[in-house]
């Protein structure tokens, strides 16, 4: 999908390492690692891939590892390989059996 | 009229014939599905038999409120409203139920509400659950669609 168009998109391959904030219009793929502020209408930590700093975003697929808080106003998916530390805002929410959270969780719209 | 009453007792004739081989066919095919039966009975029977005695639940139902401290070596399956501290092997919230207070469990399974401290190593959030408070787990599982939050930390 990403592929196809790569338009406004963020790729980051295993072993690269990027300092900076990032503003994303679409999908940021993060293999590598990130260091500084990502925000993007989607992002997905692939297993090799590790942030640290703020993440947000619409919608959040996580398969490495998040190191600071992390924010969805769509949906945040922690999957089994996945590892988030931090404070978390999402206003929905699934983690995989085997994904690994610790922080503080917060539902941006709970009476929804 | 009279070439269908002549020509009538000859079809109804090859009719029955035809009816007698269809019902010799359902017959052996009733017996062959008769002898399966048969012979799986048993191994049905036998499943049966190596089950003995699962433990039996205790059951807080819906409409029940407890208040006070439950320990239990089994399982605990809720679906009225608990307040208070709870230990038990395995603690199910059904959707209806309601946990205010301390749990300790090894397996949590919550479908309804919970608010509280939680200590728990498996721990299940179901679609519906409405989940708030301090937890420790070792590993989790939640389910898209459930109100979580509260601090977390994996043991």
């Amino acid at each position: 999908m990403a592929e196809a168009n790569q338009l406004g998109c963020l790729f980051v391959g295993e072993g690269v390492v990027l300092k900076g904030n990032f503003q994303v219009p679409d999908i940021a793929s993060i293999s590598g690692v990130v260091e500084g502020e990502l925000t993007a209408k989607q992002i997905l930590i692939e297993a090799t891939g590790v942030v640290h700093g703020k993440i947000s975003g619409e919608s959040i697929d996580i398969r490495g590892e998040a190191n600071e808080s992390v924010s969805s106003t769509r949906s945040l998916i922690i999957r089994s390989t996945g590892k988030v530390t931090g404070s978390i805002h999402y206003s929905e929410i699934e983690i995989e059996k085997g994904g690994h959270l610790h922080g503080d969780l917060h539902n941006i719209n709970p009476h929804s | 009229m009279s070439i269908f009453s002549k020509n009538s007792p000859p079809d109804n004739g090859d009719d029955k014939i035809a009816n007698q081989q269809l019902d010799d066919y359902a017959e052996s095919a009733s017996v062959s599905t008769e002898e399966q039966a048969a012979t799986y009975e048993p191994v049905v029977r036998n499943e049966m038999a190596s089950r003995p005695g699962i433990a039996k639940p205790s059951i807080i139902s819906e409409g029940f409120t407890f208040e006070g401290t439950i320990t239990s070596d089994g399982v605990l399956n809720i679906a009225g409203t608990v307040r208070g501290k709870i230990t038990a092997k395995s603690v199910l919230i059904d959707a209806s139920g309601q946990v205010d207070g301390e749990l300790n469990s090894e397996q949590l399974v919550i479908k309804g509400q919970l608010k509280g401290e939680v200590n728990c190593e498996d721990l299940n959030i179901g679609p519906l659950a409405h989940v708030d408070g301090s937890i420790s787990y070792k590993y989790i599982h939640i389910q898209r669609g459930s109100k979580v939050s509260g601090k977390f930390v994996k043991n």
